[in-house]
């Protein structure tokens, strides 16, 4: 059959027009149809995300989980059935695509390309000029966008006046910053050495104080101190403090050297907590738990945040012994976010304002004491030792939000009440839990396992501390254990004294253990000799500190006694502060504040 | 701002390279059991037999139906064959353009071992064009064939500005060695538009590219080939000493000049007609002149390269491991990133690293050195090689450019092979005059 070659020709035109305009709207069919349901993306629902933040605070509602499935069921299925679309789409219009070249090819076929007019100059020589000035104009753009990418690459400071200086500054800074946020846990000063200096929080300690200083509204600004105190027992829980200047003597009684003195509207045994111009406390009644922030340049009260209406929560509160009651666990901060925990397994974020972010339940620990175990915060995470009867456990939660990052059963673990710490070993931060019978060591980032080693017997109620590498541990009819914090081997094993709640605190050479009894013994790291025993006559719940090589340890009575940390211990100073107390005292330059059992006092140095 | 740059070209690198949309697994658990893993076993030793089979036989027959026949059908139905089987069936892989980074760094590193199967794919195309010109163009290569199916009509390019963007192969060539001899990556692989296609699946970034480049492809003949192809670049270095050239006519032109838009990648050069007259001396003191500048400007290539290193060297995953870790260590808020956790997780060092980037950065320096001069050289070639007046008294084959796919021999009047064509050649003639 023979066509027509100019009806062919026609065809084939036609079908050409028609088919870029099939391809024209089609491909707008479906770029519109892509921005419309690229936010059905499963991570990208915003209805499944709240649904999902709101069964973390409330595990046990089976209801909401079958809601959940269900549209995550649907966000899947709509997911796929656009991902089908599209695939079908890009077929649709790659067949379009070869229609219209076939069709191209039979309306041109018939014509050949005859000589159209000239682009270039008729005269090769002038084409030829013209092409070399666009060479040229090539190879000078190419240097240029060289120049620009040397420009860019090099340190500007270099070119500034004085910018040696200035680069040096900022690397000390960097360096300060990035040992401050988990090296405090290792930055074990020699005995009389000052630690090094510490700043967790850095910039953002500053920008939570600014907050507390303009609500304060005095009229002189405030000198905030960038040593910050923002866990039980400091920093990392390491039990140093890099404060200068700090008391060595006052009196509650007298008013000897205390700034202020102020009555903590709901009692509790958790320990204080720094950070800029905030101090962090918690308080606990049966009909209420508070986090409270006080002005540590004036005690005054900035907020309150009562750890209310959440789900999960129990309405009677569980029994707990009269030495822990419901508020026994410190608070941790990062200079953002301040997290608290109650013995009823309420846990909550409030930023430096007093804001609630965040709060949900973990479920009610079954503690036959109560929970005690203080929170950590390391970088971006909150972590919680969450040890109880029933389901001991590893917590990690993103203090902004409360979602969990991840959770870790501790299986072969029982009810314990110690506190987490980091430790750096070889530059890699270690989370480390003292628990009953284990101690373990996880990887923050992920909740790995790195090491275990089953060392305690009995009741574990003190936390671990570290040093160079040397995770020790100290519990009360157990033992004292150093480990090697590499591989989780034991380095040694004592048994003289031992601490029945207060924690250990060791420097590079020695470590130092406070017993119930009244005993302070400092131990050779290396040999797990004692090399030092001092009898104080006192009883010692709270946990020795280590600022500017002293160490600081009051007692249940409310006498504090300083000592000289190293190996003779000799004694600073011993005096009756006046008022009893169990907590462990936090400290910042000039500053220490001290919580007892009704109070919480700040004391200053005059000088 | 050595940070910010740093990021730019990791987040740069990391999108690009960031080529699976990843999906979320359920939350909960619902019962479903995963199928259990497997890993699809190594390629049969035969389909690298057969690719070099099919490879050696179709760059056989297009030099035949090129050099000794002088006719397309058979070419034709070679790229159409090329596409369906390098193309879609062998998909895209391996493929002579990409195997050059194998070479350099084959040759650059001992302990690097190049299949022979990939080291073929080099030479062969080599070799036919030392015999036939660039006969793998033709309609062999499936980059190439693919554009050539496509292709309706061809509109040309200024010279002026085709010439500049044919700096850009040389200028691919050179950033595609360096990075595969410091073992940094393929960028030619990476970046291949068309492999997505073939496929049917990858980086929706680079599939739009090879789109666009088809799309192109209608109407400018075979976008990819001449202002983008490395080994295009590298192949037009041999077909300019080539055996056996090809050639519009047999049967000597007449100066119709119906040919020359016929050719879709304008390597068809007319008869050189100077009308501006230049003195001699003028034009000889011109090339004396860019033979001077020329080690300038390989010597300003150096060294701006050489001082460019380091920025380059970003593209290396242990420079940007370790300006993550960098990074990642200042963050005082910050959490172990994946990577860090990975590095770190391994046993690895930041002192080992460190010195593992600093011999990098040094491989860096030296090669780059030497890869600035050869784009200062490219340039200076470049334009001495325009300096130059070359007489023509008919319309010849550029056969740097000429890229055998034989669509010009339809178009001249003195190949009248079948009535058809001499009805139609003498209706064009008498158009034309």
């Amino acid at each position: 059959m023979n066509i027509d070659p100019k009806l062919l020709r026609t065809i084939a035109r036609n079908v050409a027009v028609i088919t870029v305009l099939f391809i024209v709207i089609f491909s707008t069919m479906m770029a519109v149809n892509y921005i419309q349901t690229r936010g059905s993306l499963i991570h990208e629902n915003e209805v499944l995300a709240q649904l999902k933040a709101l069964s973390d605070q409330n595990s046990e509602n089976t209801e909401l989980f079958d809601q959940i499935r269900q549209l995550d069921l649907m966000a899947r299925k709509a997911f796929f059935v656009n991902k089908n679309a599209l695939t079908s789409g890009i077929v649709i219009l790659v067949v379009l695509f070869v229609v219209l070249v076939v069709s191209l090819r039979i309306y041109y076929d018939g014509l050949k390309d005859l000589p159209d007019k000239e682009i270039d100059p008729i005269d090769d020589w002038a084409m030829k000029t013209l092409a070399r000035k666009y060479v040229r104009w090539a190879g000078v753009g190419f240097a240029v966008v060289s120049l620009m990418f040397i420009a860019l690459n090099m340190n500007l400071y270099s070119l500034l006046p004085g910018g040696d200086e200035k680069e040096e500054i900022a690397a000390v800074e960097a360096i300060t910053e990035s040992e401050s946020a988990g090296e405090a846990a290792q930055a074990v000063p020699e005995e009389g050495v000052p630690a090094a200096e510490e700043s967790i929080g850095g910039e953002d300690s500053v920008k939570g104080d600014s907050v507390g200083i303009a609500e304060a509204a005095t009229a002189t600004p405030v000198e905030v101190s960038k040593v910050t105190h923002n866990a039980f027992r400091g920093n990392n829980g390491s039990g140093h403090s890099s404060a200068k200047n700090v008391p060595v003597q006052w009196d509650v009684t007298s008013g000897k050297n205390i700034a202020w003195n102020v009555k903590i509207p709901l009692t509790g045994h958790s320990s204080p907590v720094i950070n800029g111009n905030h101090v962090f406390i918690t308080g606990a009644s049966n009909q209420s738990r508070e986090l409270y922030c006080f002005e540590l340049s004036s005690g005054k009260l900035l907020w309150t945040a009562k750890a209310d209406n959440i789900p999960g929560s129990p309405s009677a509160m569980p029994k707990t012994a009269h030495g822990t009651g419901l508020a026994a666990s410190s608070v941790s901060t990062n200079g953002s976010v301040v997290c608290a925990i109650f013995a009823t397994g309420d846990v909550m974020g409030v930023d430096m304002n007093g804001k609630r972010l965040w709060a949900k339940n973990l479920g009610v620990p079954d503690n036959h004491y109560g929970y005690a175990s203080s929170l950590l915060m390391y970088g971006k995470t909150l972590f919680i030792q969450y040890d109880n009867t029933t389901a001991p456990a590893v917590i990690a939660l993103d203090p902004q939000t409360g979602n969990e990052r991840w959770r870790k059963a501790r299986s072969g673990d029982k009810i314990a009440w110690g506190s987490p710490i980091i430790a750096q070993v070889g530059g890699k931060p270690q989370l480390v839990l003292m628990g009953l019978p284990n101690m373990t060591a996880y990887n923050p980032s992920t909740g790995e396992q790195l090491w275990k080693l089953e060392c305690f017997s009995g009741e574990v109620g003190a936390s671990p501390t570290a040093a160079n590498g040397i995770i020790f541990g100290a519990s009360e009819y157990s033992s004292v254990v150093a480990i090697n914090a590499t591989d989780g081997s034991l380095l040694w094993k004592a048994e003289d004294f031992l601490p029945e709640v207060s924690s250990p605190v060791a420097t590079a050479n020695h470590l130092y253990v406070t017993t119930s009894y009244g005993m302070l013994a400092c131990y050779d790291v290396k040999t797990g000799k004692v090399v030092k025993e001092v009898e104080t006559g006192g009883e010692f719940f709270s946990s020795p500190m280590i600022v500017e090589g002293k160490i600081y340890i009051m007692d249940n009575s409310g006498r504090m006694f300083i000592f000289k940390a190293d190996a003779e211990c000799a004694q600073i100073a011993s005096f009756n502060t006046g008022l009893k107390g169990m907590t462990t005292p936090a400290f910042t330059d000039g500053k220490i504040v001290i919580r007892t059992e009704t109070n919480l006092y700040c004391v200053s140095n005059p000088n | 701002m050595k940070r910010a740059v740093s990021s730019l070209i990791i987040s740069a690198t990391a999108f690009c390279a960031n080529a699976v949309n990843r999906f979320p697994k359920p939350d909960f658990s619902s019962g479903y059991e995963y199928p259990t893993h497997y890993y699809p076993v190594p390629a049969e030793p035969i389909w690298g037999i057969i690719d070099l089979v099919v490879l050696v036989s179709l760059m056989g027959v297009v030099a035949y139906s090129v050099i000794k026949r002088s006719i397309r059908r058979p070419v034709l139905w070679i790229t159409v064959l090329s596409v369906l089987y390098f193309g879609f069936f062998r998909e895209g892989c391996v493929c002579s353009v990409g195997s050059l980074q194998n070479i350099a760094a084959g040759v650059a590193d001992s302990s690097v071992i190049v299949p022979i199967g990939v080291l073929l794919f080099f030479v062969l195309p080599i070799l036919f064009t030392l015999l036939f010109g660039r006969v793998f163009c033709g309609g062999v290569c499936p980059l190439g064939a693919i554009q050539e199916l496509v292709h309706i009509k061809s509109f040309r390019l200024s010279k002026a500005i085709s010439t500049v963007l044919g700096l850009i192969p040389w200028f691919y060539l050179g950033f595609a060695v360096l990075f595969a001899i410091t073992r940094s990556g393929y960028l030619i692989c990476r970046y291949d538009p068309f492999v997505g296609i073939f496929r049917l699946g990858g980086d929706s970034v680079i599939i739009g590219f090879g789109v666009v480049l088809l799309i192109l492809s209608l109407f400018i003949g075979r976008p990819f080939c001449r202002f983008i192809c490395p080994y295009g670049a590298v192949l037009s270095l041999f077909s300019r000493v080539s055996f056996k050239k090809t050639e519009i006519t047999r049967h000597g032109c007449i100066n119709c000049d119906l040919c020359r838009n016929a050719c879709p990648v304008d390597a068809i050069l007319p008869p050189y007609e100077n009308q501006i007259k230049e003195s001699r001396s003028k034009g000889v003191q011109r090339v004396l002149l860019y033979m001077v500048v020329l080690p300038l400007l390989m010597g300003v290539g150096a060294i701006l390269l050489r001082s460019a290193s380091d920025t380059l060297s970003l593209v290396n995953k242990r420079v940007q491991l370790l300006e993550l870790v960098k990074t990642g260590q200042a963050d005082t808020q910050g959490i172990e990133t994946v990577e860090l956790q990975a590095f770190f997780g391994k046993g690895g060092t930041v002192e080992d690293l460190q010195k593992e980037v600093e011999l990098v950065q040094s491989q860096f320096k030296m090669h780059s050195t030497w890869v600035g001069a050869f784009f200062g050289l490219v340039v200076g070639l470049t334009l001495l090689s325009l300096s130059l007046k070359r007489t023509r008294k008919t319309y010849t084959i550029d056969p740097a450019a000429c890229v055998s796919c034989g669509r010009c021999f339809s178009y001249c009047p003195q190949n009248n092979l079948d009535p058809t064509s001499l009805v139609l050649n003498t209706e064009l003639l008498k158009q034309k005059s």
